[in-house]
């Protein structure tokens, strides 16, 4: 019967789960108004007792009331414990209200679980908190959003099947594509160097779907040593992190260094936001998170979940965002070029990007193909623990997914760079799964970059 | 049954009416002995036990009483441009020109029409006359960061004391060329420096000032009072204190909350609480553990990875905000320990501090002072920075009495900026009261107080000092229609006896 149903809940709650059921947590669980709760609490109490059934329950009571203190009248709001309440409005010279604050088996030494459940529920429900209250405001209205930059937003919207997840709020959507997330917005943060980086990051996060968590390492390998990156992360996020390859790192750190990060984030963050169109509370949460620590995005992107079928609209999404609106799958020759060739790239993206791919292209079961460009660029970037500028010609290759292969510039010392090159690229290419074209492509680049390096000194 | 009508002042055990008062001054608002004092929640009695009973029908949600009226009047102590390329004379300068006027009025008023009126520079040994300038007192305790820095003297810093008065202490009054120093009947302790005063006496030969008498700017003129005709309540809290180590106070915490936004308590409080129109919050709405600076003191590589406490704190605060938007109005003034300038006067805090709250319109960021007109009363009030610096500086010990002498000084912040720091004002001091305030109330106190006093022209200010939350567990409840205050007091269980404290208040 309904009106028994919740009464089964709390028993439920409270004996099985052993739970600290106050009336707030009870009222957002059930989704009744506050006053409900608590009479539904003192229902339960009532009956239990009743019952006799021999399981102990401890209840704690609200008492609220004026009290004379002080030669004068102050209103007095206690939680009392059971064995208190009587000594309690004792004390009062008017009750203005008692009622049934909590119910848990065992017996409570501080009020901490009361305040540690009621903190719990609300901040999982903070976009609706008044919603059960017994007041209700007609002022409370959100402003109008600042300008956020949506425009991708409209054009890939059908696109985007991630949209659930890409809701920022971390609080309203637990579906679970964490990694992926983490990595858009780990990227995001990273990218600052370049626009189209910041674009790709993301992008390449969301490419690559299940195997976030080798990226995620290699972000997270970064933070533990760059302060900056620290900041930016926060403990929650290098939790989730884990450290991975060592020539990961080396690139991260260099890229925290940016001041463009906050550029960086707006652009993934529209990207972010660019997946769920119609959901203004969620760019507006978006927005927030961009000013937020950084762990609330770790967090929220811990939260969310990716479908392998995203990988593929990912891919699509990242042309588009690279070409801005373009739905073709075809290469992206264009974008690229310029956003490369902007400032020095962030050494993580690079292998991020070798690790997405190989993801991408396992998910994607040899779905597209890339068509790739190699292109020779200089790349200019500063090694922070040489304390030096280094410049790299690299060949780039240019693909929908947008390049990559620059292979990790590792933290390893400057002059064995490229000479290193070689070497490395050959570990991280068998790691990817050698995509035809890559492996030979970048042998044969590996020359290449040999000359390359001779000449720039 | 004790009467404890709204004219009670609860400091000191003075009588109802305080301060400067007059049986015969005209009356301007509701005679309030006739009328009930009605309490917060009085009528909620009634239904006390409503909820103590198995769920009932749809339960009554109240719609919050809307603010008919509010407008900002902060806009003096609104920076724009700061520029601090000025000495702090000028300020000093613009308070004597701004405050002098007011004084001659009121020597005038006090010691005849004929007085006369010199400035130091015009002063004739043994002439009783009457000179407005600006008080400093030199105390040797005071703070002097040149002497601590001073090679000859090598003194070990001086660690902050209570107070740093001292019987040594002199008192001199400064014009606008000249100073003299004052004796006689003129309280030295009590006194702070930067207060205008007009003073009664005659030079000595010894070249000091012998003081008969002094007055200060008295209460300003009133303002015309349109306040609301039915029960209106504005919440007042301060020192919520959140990012502190102990965690007590934020089960009070949420309990305010609650209250407020009514889902605590049963319907009769709940309506109540729908009554209350505004809430303010009053500074320090950060502990000031979260002023740690680690940074400074530690080697840099133990402090890299550390983040500032004061993060986890505006995390919270954020939470805690956005919870009371989306039911009450909020204004927020930022106080000693929270992210904002350090110098008098305050600018609001950073709405990208606070994206969750700050989505919200009833959110506002104001400044400390604040100043406001709700519902046609008008508040004025600070976070406590003005009253906790005159403590230091006087022999007032309470903070209800500090507060009353800064209204009846005319100037809510006296040693601003001689040991309370302070923007470089040039073309006026804002800090001058022009217009006496309905209420007028200073946070972060270390109790609650409350008086109402009474003007000779017909002002009647309320007021409050509201107790620092973080360790009283109290904030203030101003009922708007009769300028009355209630304390409102939190409380949970912990692990120590948390029902002896009652007893050993009387």
């Amino acid at each position: 019967m309904a009106d028994e149903l919740y009464l089964e809940n709390i028993d439920e709650f409270v004996t099985d789960h052993n739970r600290v059921v106050t009336y707030k947590w009870l009222s957002y669980t059930l989704g009744v108004h506050v006053n409900q709760a608590k009479q539904m609490l003192y229902d339960y109490v009532e009956r239990k007792r009743k019952e006799n059934s021999g399981a102990q329950l401890h209840v704690t009571y609200l008492v609220a009331g004026n009290l004379l203190q002080n030669g004068h009248f102050c209103h007095k709001v206690a939680v009392v414990r059971e064995d208190k309440l009587e000594a309690m409005k004792s004390k009062l010279s008017t009750i203005a209200s008692v009622h049934v604050y909590s119910i848990q088996k065992a017996l409570l030494k501080d009020s901490s679980p009361l305040y540690n459940t009621d903190y719990d529920i609300v901040k999982t429900n903070l976009q609706h908190c008044s919603k059960f209250s017994a007041i209700r405001c007609a002022a409370a209205v959100p402003r109008t959003p600042p300008d956020t930059p949506r425009v991708p937003e409209p054009a890939q919207s059908p696109q985007r099947q991630r949209d659930p997840n890409a809701t920022v709020n971390g609080h309203g959507f637990q579906a679970a594509k964490p990694p992926p997330q983490q990595h858009k917005g780990i990227m995001g943060m990273f990218a600052a160097k370049a626009a189209a980086r910041a674009q790709d990051t993301p992008k390449e996060a969301k490419a690559e779907a299940k195997e976030a968590s080798g990226v995620s390492a290699a972000n997270s390998k970064p933070p533990t040593k760059n302060t900056i990156m620290n900041n930016f992360f926060g403990k929650a996020a290098m939790n989730k992190l884990k450290a991975n390859s060592v020539p990961e790192q080396p690139k991260e750190e260099k890229e925290v260094v940016n001041p463009s990060v906050a550029v960086a984030e707006p652009e993934s963050s529209p990207n972010t936001v660019a997946e769920k169109p119609g959901k203004k509370t969620e760019s507006d949460r978006i927005q927030q998170k961009d000013k937020k620590s950084k762990t609330k995005r770790a967090d929220r992107s811990d939260d969310e979940e990716r479908d392998p079928e995203n990988v593929k609209k990912k891919r699509k999404r990242i042309k588009q965002l690279l070409s801005d609106s373009s739905d073709e799958e075809a290469d992206v020759p264009p974008s690229p070029t310029p956003e490369e060739e902007r400032v020095p790239s962030p050494p993580p993206e690079p292998a991020l990007k070798t690790e997405l791919e190989p993801a991408s292209t396992e998910v994607s079961a040899g779905g597209k193909k890339r068509k790739r460009k190699r292109v020779l660029k200089s790349r200019m970037f500063i090694d922070e623990e040489e304390g030096c500028m280094v410049t790299e010609k690299v060949y780039e290759s240019e693909s929908c997914t947008d390049s990559e292969d620059e292979f990790p510039k590792p933290k390893a010392p400057t002059p064995q760079k490229q000479p290193m090159l070689p070497t490395k690229r050959q570990p991280k290419e068998e790691r990817k799964n050698p995509k035809k074209g890559a492996a030979p492509a970048s042998r044969a680049n590996k020359q290449v970059s040999i000359m390359g390096f001779c000449q720039k000194k | 049954m004790v009467f404890w009508g709204w004219g009670r002042s609860f400091s000191g055990g003075c009588c109802a009416l305080g301060g400067s008062q007059s049986l015969n001054s005209p009356v301007y608002f509701p005679d309030p002995s006739l009328e009930p004092h009605a309490m917060f929640s009085e009528q909620a009695a009634a239904t006390a036990q409503g909820l103590l009973a198995p769920p009932s029908a749809e339960p009554p949600t109240f719609p919050r009483v809307a603010v008919s009226g509010y407008s900002d009047c902060s806009q003096p102590f609104q920076l724009g441009e700061r520029s601090f390329a000025r000495q702090y004379s000028h300020i000093y300068a613009v308070r004597l020109a701004g405050m002098r006027p007011g004084l001659e009025r009121r020597a005038r008023s006090r010691w005849g029409n004929d007085v006369v009126l010199r400035r130091l520079s015009e002063l004739h040994e043994g002439e009783k006359c009457c000179v407005v300038g600006t008080l400093f007192k030199s105390m040797q305790l005071q703070p002097s960061i040149l002497q601590e820095i001073s090679e000859e003297h090598n003194l070990v810093p001086q660690p902050p004391l209570p107070k740093y008065i001292q019987p040594s202490d002199e008192l001199m009054l400064e014009d606008e060329l000249q100073r003299i120093k004052l004796e006689g009947a003129i309280d030295v302790q009590r006194l702070v420096t930067g207060t205008i005063v007009a003073v009664y006496g005659c030079e000595q030969d010894d070249g000091g000032f012998l003081v008969e008498d002094h007055c200060f700017a008295d209460l300003p003129p009133p303002l015309p009072w349109s306040g609301p005709s039915s029960d209106r309540y504005v919440l007042l809290a301060s020192g919520l204190g959140l990012g502190s180590v102990s965690g007590e106070a934020l089960l009070s915490t949420q309990l305010l909350v609650d209250v407020v936004t009514g889902q605590l308590g049963a319907e009769g409080e709940q309506s109540c609480a729908a009554h209350i129109t505004r809430v303010i919050l009053a500074g320090n709405l950060l502990s000031q553990n979260t002023q740690s600076r680690d940074t400074i003191n530690k080697a840099k590589y133990l402090t890299k990875k550390t983040q500032a406490a004061s993060v986890e704190a505006v995390k919270m605060l954020d939470e805690i905000l956005l919870q009371l938007c989306t039911s009450v109005p909020v204004d927020v003034m930022p106080g000693e320990f929270d992210p904002t300038n350090y110098t008098l006067p305050q600018q609001p805090l950073h709405r990208c501090m606070l994206p969750l709250a700050s989505a919200y319109a009833t959110l506002r960021l104001v400044t400390n002072p604040y100043q406001a007109s709700l519902d046609g009363v008008r508040f004025l009030g600070t976070s406590g920075q003005n009253i906790s610096d005159i403590f230091k500086y006087s022999s007032m010990d309470d903070y209800l009495e500090i507060l009353e002498w800064t209204l009846l000084a005319g100037h809510i912040s006296p040693t601003a900026p001689d040991t309370l720091g302070c923007y470089p004002f040039y073309k006026s001091d804002p800090f001058i009261l022009t217009e006496c305030p309905h209420v007028y109330f200073c946070g972060n106190a270390p109790h609650f107080q409350s008086k109402l006093l009474q003007g000779k022209e017909g002002q009647r200010v309320l007021l409050v000092t509201v107790p620092d939350f973080s360790a009283t567990q109290t904030a203030c409840l101003v009922n708007l229609r009769d300028l009355s205050c209630q304390p409102i007091t939190f409380s949970s269980f912990g692990a120590d006896s948390e029902d002896g404290d009652m007893e050993l208040e009387h």
